[in-house]
């Protein structure tokens, strides 16, 4: 009755342990584990083998009994059994996973082959009691040989965890070729020494064996020094029989007190071991080459593979707090990196500044190491609060409206490397005052300091400092950009209103109207805006003290006083450059630089003639034409302008024609011109005809000779 | 049977349900084990106590991609021996049947062409500049100048997708965006990613929003744009009537409908949106400040050329990306166009000069007058590099060059690089004599600077994990400091 009872409550238990192992098995990176739920783990290889036999012996006994010649109540307390110590097994197992780096595919294996184990043997429970068990011994004989099976193999898998990949090899000498899948890269010119050997010693010994500090008398920063040994002698032996004390003293066990790097100290990666060791046991060479080692040498390999990565940022705490609640929208609060205790702070967004947030730093202020409060308005109570953060290496204060004797405290930092203080104005008296006794190596004073002078005499002062400073181009003379012309039109009907602006501070725009270049002295200067009310070259040009004056910005505004009742085509554009027909000439709207936007007539095998209409005889001076040239595109200068004069619409008389002159190889390849046709005095008619001729033939020096050029025009003006 | 032991294994409907309420206590059980395990899932949160994976040399990246591939053999990768053979034909044995594209593929003759360009050595390692680039030569000692990066693509827009994404097919997210993906945002008022574009004179190739997409991370990693009129941020100011705080109400409703579809529909996106509303609501404080550049001293304007107050030119661009980043954007994006020098090479390349030499030296300066290089990365290049020999007619003093993918060059500075001159090519500039970098090392380089690994920064998508070297690269540590 007892075990009745106990089974019942054990295959309850189930329903609950089962899932929850699913559960934990799935999201197993996610876990995060107490102390007695690891130490729980650690109970894992205790318990497994009782679930390993008693899961073979029930496999074997289905197998064997044929006949069910134990009793079915006898048998289902043992698969309870059996289930909750295979669950329990299981689980445990997971615990005891999280607690150190194992192989991830063998853990991988050996804990979905357990979650496997776990819910076969509970399905058995339920399993026996079916009549297909009962009655085909086929089925159960082929299912008790996949329990077995998975059983064997994946527990198999654990063992290996623990005992090795050939924890049932037949004894055998290994064969090691660790290396062989590397891929090999370079073809540097890099020296072995540089590429690899440097960086370790750099990260990991010069600390103590370096200029700052030189611990047994020896120095490990240059290859002379290495060479020279320390106070027990040299530490890299030439001679065979002899090893090198380099290869000792890393060697030795991390409790040995010669052992190096020393207990507590960061201790060199596997890796770097190997890469130290084989270099001194291939000789200890400074000189030789990565490209002159063969490519298989594991001293290749390796150094070929090696990138050194900075994991020293580290201080000593241990248990690193969550860091959420000191990051706000306008300060962020980070560990330099995923398992250094070591913080960066930024504050951003002066006008949200508050020190209430400094001050919570105050809870992790020995672990701050970098702190940016670039353009804060910082006081000297902030600066009070900083200089209490022990281990900061690197402030960044540029803009931030202090003044040196407020930043004094900051010399209390020792730890204090780097500071950054562009944009604070100080004498040189204050700053000689500042410098004194300051141990950090680096700071940053442009805009006090900013020339080459200045900074000689400070790094002669102050020779363990490193000053950057900036440029000083306040005394150089640059050309300034041109101005902005801001009206869209190039059309004056009755006036138009034009803008120049310029963005530098400061300037002075001066502008002529008659095609003479603006001088400094007497053109007008531009105020506000400018009205034009008749056709205009406008030439602008922008001066300033401390400058070279700007390069002239022309616009050409063309008058359009007179506009006809109406204007056809008498030949038909280019298909392809129909423009909007007739209105095209009269929109108002000049056509650009890009002829292909419908806002230009093309023509080229036919002539181009038009006819302009007045409701009433009209009176005429000029006309122009504003064409566009591009060389390169075939599109030629107009040939000629000839117009007609008729009062019936009927009967054209000629007036005259105007003739242009061709171009050259050397004229302006690309362009937007206007072409001017004076009417003699007096001309009045209702109805004037146009011919516009091309060139009918290119130049021999073009790479068209022979076929028409284009034109295009975009706008008729008439006055 | 013993009835205890029937009522105990008697499953009806009522039975396994009961039974189930022990599974899900089971699954109760399992979260106190696993915090968070049935929050909505944030990506953010979930790379965000990752990365970086150690320290980071380099903590924000201005990227300055000269669209349409500057010709090296002009500017940095000087081969007097190109300027010997001026005019003969290019030697099968150097171009070793490699592919040509379209527009050069048929032509009957490959004449070499030498630069027209007078060449000179600057700083400490020696490294030639073309007499194109007077600022950025006296910036030599900062600069880490590759001159052997080599890519898979020949025409501009794979190229160029290859190049932001790690893929020629566009549809992965831009190296920005796994940036702000893997390290989030420094300054919570600003975008983790912008966009600048520019455009010079020289003969342009487009450049497509899916340049800078967020591909299948969430949208709000997607680089923001910024415009180059008068105001770079489109609708940033709100209307005359509406105070700051009726804005945060109508956000704070606008937020809580948006938590209760998200409760119902549970799409990320939604989430997101959010946190765009948030961010731009901040970014109405934070933008006008950081992108008016009028009140910059004048010496700053000397230094980036007067054409940096119009708004929309390279240098005001890259005056802007300083104070992006200086105010902790991690990733800004330039784009400057008109490199595609096919004909006509001597006067476009001058004329793009002219636009990016000034103000990309002045950038590397005022960073560093900042004490803001050591940990901004600035990287300047284009997609690939072009040929050596003469696209078109060559004459004594004009010549186009087509694409070339094999060697080309494109320098860094600042973010823990090594300064000098890296690699080697041939003489007559086509193939690589020593430490090729390909796009995917060049890409892992970065990773690293950044502090990431970038074989381990994947995200998961339609079955697989994808990483923005997909599956290579190598990290070249001759480039790092």
């Amino acid at each position: 009755m007892r075990l009745n009872k106990l089974s019942a409550y054990t295959l309850n238990a189930l329903w609950l342990l089962n899932p929850f192992l699913l559960l934990i098995a799935l999201f197993n990176e996610k876990l995060k584990l107490g102390i007695y739920l690891e130490w729980l783990g650690k109970m894992h290889p205790l318990f497994l083998h009782f679930p390993i036999v008693l899961g073979t012996l029930i496999g074997i006994y289905f197998i064997v009994d044929k006949k069910n010649s134990i009793d079915e109540k006898n048998v289902h307390a043992i698969l309870v059994g059996n289930a909750f110590l295979s669950s329990m097994v299981a689980i445990l197992g997971i615990f005891l996973s999280k607690q150190d780096s194992y192989d991830e595919q063998l853990i991988f294996l050996h804990q979905w082959g357990g979650v496997a184990i776990a819910f076969i043997s509970w399905g058995l429970i339920y399993l026996q009691k079916s009549q297909i068990f009962k009655n085909k011994y086929n089925y159960r004989v082929q299912f008790s040989m996949v329990y077995l099976l998975v059983i064997i193999i994946f527990t198999h898998k654990g063992a290996q965890l623990t005992h090795g990949a050939n924890v049932i090899n037949f004894p055998q000498k290994e064969v090691a070729n660790e290396l062989q899948a590397v891929k090999v890269v370079t073809d540097s010119n890099a020296t072995l020494y540089v590429k690899a050997v440097e960086p370790i010693l750099q990260q990991k010994c010069v600390g103590c064996h370096g200029a700052d500090k030189v611990k047994g008398e020896l120095l490990l920063n240059t290859p002379a020094n290495i060479l020279k040994g320390g106070k027990d002698g040299n530490i890299l032996s030439f001679d065979k029989d002899k090893e090198s004390m380099l290869f000792e003293r890393i060697h030795l066990d991390i409790t040995h007190k010669k052992h190096m790097p020393p207990e507590g100290k960061t201790q060199l990666t596997t890796e770097e071991v190997a890469i130290l060791s084989r270099w001194i046991k291939a000789g200890g060479d400074f000189k030789v080459k990565m490209r002159e080692l063969a490519k298989t040498d594991s001293l290749f390999l390796f150094a070929n593979k090696y990138t050194p990565v900075d994991n020293t940022k580290v201080i000593g705490k241990t248990g690193l707090p969550d860091l959420k609640e000191y990051n706000s929208s306008y300060c962020t609060v980070n560990y330099l990196f995923n398992g250094s205790d070591a913080i960066d702070v930024n504050f951003f967004q002066r006008n949200f500044y508050s020190q209430a947030v400094l001050k919570k730093l105050e809870n992790v202020k020995d672990q701050i190491i970098r702190l940016n409060m670039q353009s804060m308005p910082l006081t000297s109570e902030d600066i009070n609060i900083i200089s209490q953060f022990n281990n900061v290496e690197n402030i960044n204060l540029n803009y931030t409206s202090l003044d040196l004797k407020a930043i004094e405290p900051l010399k209390q930092l020792k730890k204090l490397k780097y500071l950054s203080i562009c944009g604070i104005k100080f004498s040189e008296a204050e700053l000689n005052s500042f410098l004194k006794g300051a141990t950090f190596s680096k700071i940053n004073v442009w805009s006090n300091v900013n020339n080459q002078a200045q900074l000689e005499k400070l790094a002669a002062q102050y020779p363990k400092i490193k000053f950057t400073i900036g440029d000083n181009l306040e005394n150089e003379l640059f050309k300034i950009n041109v101005p902005t012309i801001d009206q869209d039109s190039s059309i004056i009907t009755r006036f138009l209103d034009v803008k120049i602006k310029h963005l530098l501070n400061g300037v002075t725009i001066r502008y002529t109207t008659d095609g003479a270049d603006p001088d400094s002295a007497t053109s007008p200067v531009y105020k506000n805006t400018l009205r034009l009310t008749r056709n205009t070259n406008l030439k602008v040009k922008v001066f300033k003290p401390g400058w070279l004056s700007s390069d002239i910005v022309q616009r050409n505004f063309y008058k359009s006083e007179i506009h006809p009742d109406s204007i056809y085509l008498v030949s038909s554009p280019d298909k392809k450059y129909l423009g909007d027909g007739a209105k095209t000439l009269v929109d108002l709207e000049l056509g650009g630089s890009n002829f292909t936007n419908k806002k230009w007539l093309g023509y080229k095998d036919t002539t181009m003639k038009f006819i302009v209409d007045f409701k009433q005889p009209q009176l005429l001076h000029q006309a122009f034409l504003n064409s566009l040239i591009d060389v390169g595109g075939y599109v030629f200068p107009i040939v000629s302008i000839a117009v007609e004069g008729s009062d019936d619409g009927v009967k054209y008389k000629k007036i005259s024609e105007t003739k242009f002159p061709t171009i050259t190889q050397k004229d302006v390849m690309r362009d937007i011109k206007t072409f001017t046709y004076i009417f003699p005095n007096n001309t009045t008619y209702k109805h004037y005809r146009f011919t516009v001729l091309n060139l009918k033939k290119l130049p021999v020096w073009h790479p068209g000779k022979g076929t028409p050029a284009w034109i295009f025009i975009d706008e008729l003006f008439l006055n | 049977m013993n009835e205890f032991l029937e009522h105990g294994l008697n499953q009806n409907r009522r039975k396994f349900l009961s039974k189930l309420s022990l599974g899900i206590g089971g699954l109760a059980l399992g979260s106190l084990v696993a915090p968070g395990l049935f929050n909505a899932a944030n990506e953010d949160d979930l790379f965000a106590n990752v990365l970086p994976h150690f320290a980071p040399k380099a903590k924000r990246i201005i990227y300055l991609f000269q669209n349409g591939a500057p010709s090296q053999l002009d500017l940095f990768d000087y081969k007097p021996l190109l300027q010997k053979m001026h005019g003969s034909e290019l030697p099968a044995s150097i171009r070793m049947g490699q592919r040509l594209t379209g527009m050069t593929a048929n032509q009957a003759k490959f004449p070499l062409a030498g630069t027209k360009f007078n060449f000179s050595q600057h700083g400490s390692s020696g490294a030639w500049f073309s007499e194109t680039l007077p600022h950025l030569a006296t910036m030599a000692d900062d600069m880490c100048i590759v001159k052997t990066i080599y890519t898979e693509a020949i025409n501009h827009d794979p190229a160029l997708t290859f190049f932001q994404t790690g893929s020629q097919v566009g549809n992965r997210p831009s190296m920005g965006s796994w940036i702000s993906y893997g390290l989030g945002s420094e300054n919570k008022n600003l975008p983790a990613f912008c966009v600048l574009l520019s455009k010079g004179k020289g003969n342009g190739q487009g450049v497509y929003s899916k340049l800078w997409n967020n591909g299948f991370l969430d949208s709000i990693h997607q680089g923001v744009q910024f415009s180059s009129g008068e105001e770079p941020v489109k609708y940033l100011t709100d209307p005359e009537f509406i105070k700051r705080g009726d804005k945060r109400a109508i956000l704070d409703e606008i937020a809580a409908l948006n938590q209760e579809s998200y409760k119902e529909i549970g799409d990320p996106e939604i989430v997101t949106k959010i946190q765009q509303y948030e961010l731009s609501y901040r970014m109405q404080m934070a933008v006008p400040e950081i992108t008016s550049l009028q009140n910059e001293p004048e010496s700053i304007v000397k230094m980036y050329g007067p054409e940096c107050l119009v708004p929309g030119t390279y240098a005001a661009n890259c005056l802007l990306a300083r104070k992006l980043s200086e105010n902790g954007v991690r990733f800004v994006q330039l784009y400057h166009q008109g490199w595609d020098t096919h004909g006509n090479l001597p006067s476009e390349l001058e004329g793009q000069c002219k636009d990016v030499d000034q103000s990309s030296a002045a950038l590397i300066k005022d960073l560093k007058q900042r004490g803001l290089l050591d940990e901004t990365l600035v990287i300047w290049g284009g997609e690939f590099g072009r040929t050596n020999y003469c696209q078109g007619a060559l004459t004594k003093d004009n010549y186009g060059r087509d694409h070339h993918p094999k060697c080309f060059t494109i320098w860094m500075a600042g973010g823990g690089v090594k300064p000098g001159v890296h690699g080697e090519t041939d003489d007559f500039g086509y193939n690589i004599n020593s430490l090729p970098v390909h796009v995917h090392d060049f890409h892992a380089t970065v990773m690293h600077l950044m502090g990431i690994r970038h074989e381990e920064f994947t995200y998961k998508h339609l079955g697989r994990r994808y990483r923005l070297t997909d599956v290579s690269g190598n990290v070249i540590n001759d480039l790092i400091s």
